[in-house]
């Protein structure tokens, strides 16, 4: 046994080995267009680093016992009458105690710490969560999109996400920043991101506004397109915008006329009373936001069975 | 069939009485006679009580207390599953087969879910459909989870390995699982008020504000949560008050501490998801306004109440099939069970620790942030005490005589998969790295290898490994070896490619997906196919060794514990003589171990 313990001590250094030259390597992860992008996945990776001794250690005894000491047919007597091992037990016991300490501090806290570290933003951008579309504003300039299609970001710069919602709970999520954040009726909630990229949503799907908690019928398509751009084609987007604001073009709005709030009293029966905001606001945005998903503007065989104009009615108050 | 004929005529009188008296309040306050779901929840309420009457209080409580003539109706055979039987092996085996019944069904759903899922777009069915699907699925899955292996084992087996001739209380076990069909019916009834959408979380305020069919999830909860106090209740009384002499807690057997663990949880935590669901409940249906935030509630308030059970119910799940595998695990290496003591220590750990752990599911919520520290730190810690278990599994197998057979097949399974579940729950018990990966496929993949891979693949040990003492027959190895793959392989490839999936853009709980995403889906949902054809295999053998299989020995397995020192089944209260313990259960390979001896009958005159 002594021989066996020598053999499968040898194989868990092996296979440890070739885990850690995996989990150093390994390209896992999707594009990463931010700053806390790139912390978090170095976070994911040091916690597959931490964990791969422990997984190699319990999957080399698991399969080396199965195969050194499988017998073939019932055995004629019993194994060795093996008890316990207290100094065994108790170094596993501190072993693993020090490692789970080790992941709070790092990853954990440090990441934590890293996130929040600075609270100064160069951009705020508000973001209202509603069943099943977002209203997006930029409150320095005097931007404000109901039903937003897209968000439009300058790379370099610090951006502040806040976050509210106006009915149901709802998550932004962006899987390019591995960051989100729910949308809380009744609360404020924000985060903080530093793009990076000049990458939009055309090039790759990750870089998307994706709603992540459960919110109702429209949930799997409540996104919107994010584009990033060079803080110089940000401020031309910028002017552009509010050129078109200056223009009139605000009519198109959505501002929640209440004559159709009112039929949407009962939840089965109102497929109509969704639809006559759906194709407001989109205009407002002059980007191309056909990118292949089904975003959640126009999207006619989307079943909004359910009547949420009567909570829509004081949404622009509450954006 | 009598006792649920009765039951339902009982209940279906009770709800229109219900329903009824609150019409006539209405009526009295001016409003209309049907008030639609608050007459829905006034008639179930009043259809329980009914329904509990009928199969068996009223024979059993009420006459008897009033002196009046009683008429049990006592059932022979297979009969017995269908009435109100208060031998716990008849209950076990109601537990067992009714929860099958329901995890077939649900796992059905998954399939309907995976087929939807093959390829982006709508395939085929609405968004709402799929949310229903969905949602049905996993609240199935949770009761199934919560109770189909601490009901089946904890009933039947338990009292059997302390020495016991029957539950503490006999009756209350038989009314446990007897809030069960009622609350199966509710939920494949909303199916026909439209279902709802909420998932089995039911998260404030979606649940104010969606389809009436989220009263019928509500009031199932609540009303399940009945059967699992009870069910506490009786175990730990049991394990508390009917040991055999000599039985002392230093010899109990791995999976009865399991067990104790399990029913310290249910008991103490159980009352909260009924609390969850009383106030979601009265939100919706009585304008009270616990969670609406524009009416002074607080939507995160319904996820701290619900989470405060919800994350010890998987300790719930998991614990009763933890047993199991080390109880297997050293049968079947013929060698004591390794630092036994340090398990039991574990596990109580984890029953403790698993009170303050709620609020990791709630990262990214909202709540504030540095409140989310200590959460992180119960979590990670969660780790170590289930981290002893491991120790006991690998040193119990290291230097024995491993037979591997379907049981033990399925016991290493469960220490391989819930390996895996843990680890992946390092991640997300981080909170950096738990924002991204939080509602992702990250986190349904975890749950399965933990809930799944060891709770149910410990259910499947478990069942083949008490099989011939259940049924006096033995199943088919060869089958059984078959399905063990089958299933360990179609689950593995089912539920690996979803960490990669939820890594990479792909949130839970959606029934469409950007395009990127096909393939990898498609992959996972055809692994989901071959997986779910498996129980087939399993089905089948069970079927056809209940008639055909070899009659069972006694002990086939050469188990030292109580359950295998009778016959198979056991007679009807289990020992012909009563045990009295003289030693530990895992003394194999010991030359003078013995766990229990049978006095002479004689000596009791």
């Amino acid at each position: 046994m002594k021989k066996d313990l020598i053999i499968a001590v040898i194989l868990w250094f092996v296979f440890t080995a070739v885990g850690e030259y995996w989990a150093f390597n390994a390209n896992m992860f999707p594009i990463a267009a931010a700053e806390e992008a790139v912390f978090l996945d170095d976070a994911f990776r040091l916690l597959i680093i931490l964990a791969m001794p422990v997984f190699t250690l319990v999957l080399t005894f698991l399969f080396f016992s199965i195969l050194r000491y499988r017998s073939k047919g019932d055995p004629d007597s019993d194994g060795p009458p093996m008890r316990t091992n207290t100094p065994l037990a108790a170094g596993w016991l501190a072993i693993t105690t020090g490692l789970a300490i080790f992941v709070v501090i790092n990853p954990g806290l440090k990441g934590m710490a890293e996130l929040s570290a600075n609270p100064n933003a160069d951009l705020v951008i508000q973001v209202t969560g509603e069943q099943w579309h977002w209203d997006v504003s930029y409150p320095q300039y005097d931007l404000t999109y109901q039903r937003a299609t897209q968000i439009a970001l300058p790379a370099d710069a610090r951006v502040k996400f806040e976050l509210t919602s106006t009915d149901v709970i709802h998550s932004l999520w962006i899987p390019a920043f591995r960051l989100k954040m729910d949308a809380v009726p009744g609360r404020d909630t924000s985060f903080y991101v530093t793009p990076t990229e000049i990458v939009d949503t055309e090039m790759d799907s990750n870089v998307r506004v994706q709603c992540a908690e459960l919110c109702g019928t429209g949930h799997a398509r409540m996104q919107m397109a994010v584009r990033i751009m060079e803080p110089d084609e940000f401020e031309a987007w910028v002017a552009e915008a509010k050129a078109m604001t200056m223009s009139g073009d605000m009519e198109g709005m959505d501002m929640g006329s209440s004559s159709d709030s009112m039929d949407g009293m009962d939840n089965m029966d109102s497929e109509s009373d969704n639809m006559d905001g759906m194709d407001s606001g989109d205009g407002d945005m002059d980007m191309d936001t056909d990118s292949g998903m089904d975003m959640d503007s126009g999207d006619s065989d989307m079943d909004m069975d359910s009547g949420s104009d009567d909570m829509n009615m004081n949404s622009d108050s509450d954006g | 069939m009598r006792t649920i004929i009765q039951g339902l005529v009982g209940g279906v009188i009770a709800f229109i009485i219900g329903a009824a008296l609150l019409g006539i309040v209405r009526l009295a306050f001016g409003l209309s006679f049907w008030g639609g779901e608050a007459s829905l929840v006034a008639g179930w309420l009043a259809f329980v009580i009914g329904w509990l009457l009928g199969v068996g209080v009223w024979e059993y409580w009420v006459r008897e207390w009033f002196n009046l003539p009683v008429k049990k109706f006592e059932a022979t055979g297979t009969s017995r599953y269908f009435t109100f039987c208060t031998d716990h092996k008849v209950v076990g085996i109601q537990y067992l087969v009714t929860f099958l019944g329901l995890f077939l069904l649900a796992g059905l759903l998954a399939m309907v879910m995976r087929a939807e899922l093959m390829a982006p777009g709508r395939n085929y069915m609405s968004g709402a459909t799929y949310n229903n699907v969905m949602s049905l699925h996993g609240t199935i899955m949770v009761f199934v989870g919560v109770a189909a292996t601490v009901g089946a084992f904890g009933n039947y087996i338990l009292p059997i390995m302390i020495g016991a001739e029957d539950m503490a209380f006999p009756r209350l076990n038989a009314l446990s699982f007897w809030f069960v069909p009622p609350v199966a019916i509710l939920l494949l009834a909303s199916v026909f008020s439209n279902g709802y959408d909420t998932g089995w979380t039911g998260y404030a305020t979606l649940a104010s504000s969606t389809r009436e069919g989220v009263i019928f999830y509500n009031l199932a909860f609540f009303t399940v949560g009945f059967s699992s106090i009870l069910g506490a209740v009786n175990i730990l009384t049991t394990v508390i008050a009917l040991r055999a002499k000599g039985m002392y807690w230093g010899r109990l057997p791995i999976f009865v501490w399991a067990s104790l663990g399990t029913a310290i949880l249910s008991l103490i935590f159980t009352q909260f998801i009924a609390l969850a669901m009383i106030m979601s409940l009265l939100d919706r249906v009585a304008g009270f306004s616990f969670f609406d935030a524009f009416a002074g509630g607080d939507p995160l308030l319904y996820q701290n109440v619900f989470w405060f059970y919800s994350h010890p119910a998987v300790y719930v799940m998991i614990l009763p099939g933890l047993g199991i595998a080390l109880e297997i695990i050293s049968v079947f290496s013929r060698k004591p069970l390794f630092a036994y003591k340090w398990a039991v220590f574990g596990m109580m750990g984890v029953v403790v620790l698993s009170a303050l752990v709620w609020a990791h599911h709630m990262f990214t919520s909202g709540m504030d942030s540095p409140l989310r520290i200590p959460f992180m730190i119960t979590t990670e810690l969660i780790s170590v005490p289930t981290g002893l278990v491991f120790l006991t599994a690998l040193g119990t197998m290291w230097g024995g005589k491993l037979i591997l057979k379907t049981p033990m097949l399925f016991a290493l399974a469960v220490i391989f998969n819930f390996l895996i579940g843990g680890i992946t729950g390092i991640f997300l018990s981080d909170v950096p790295v738990d924002i991204q990966l939080q509602d992702t496929f990250f986190v349904v993949a975890h749950f399965h290898y933990t809930i799944v891979g060891g709770g149910i693949f410990a259910l499947f040990a478990g069942i083949y490994y008490w099989y011939p003492k259940m049924t006096g027959r033995m199943y088919n190895e060869r089958q059984g070896k078959i399905q063990f793959w089958w299933m360990f392989i179609g689950f593995n490839l089912t539920f690996i490619p979803m960490f990669w999936a939820g890594l990479n853009g792909m949130n839970r709980r959606i029934a469409d997906y950007v395009p990127d995403l096909g393939n990898i889906n498609f992959f996972t949902s055809m692994s989901a196919f071959f997986l779910g054809i498996g129980f087939l295999l399993f089905v089948y053998n069970m079927a056809v060794s209940l008639k055909k299989g070899e009659v069972a020995a006694d002990n086939p397995w050469g188990g030292y514990t109580l359950e295998w020192q009778t016959s198979s089944p056991p007679p009807l209260e289990n020992f012909d003589t009563p045990p009295e313990v003289v030693g530990d259960p895992y003394g194999y390979g010991e030359p003078d171990a013995k766990h229990v001896i049978f006095p002479a009958p004689a000596a009791t005159d």
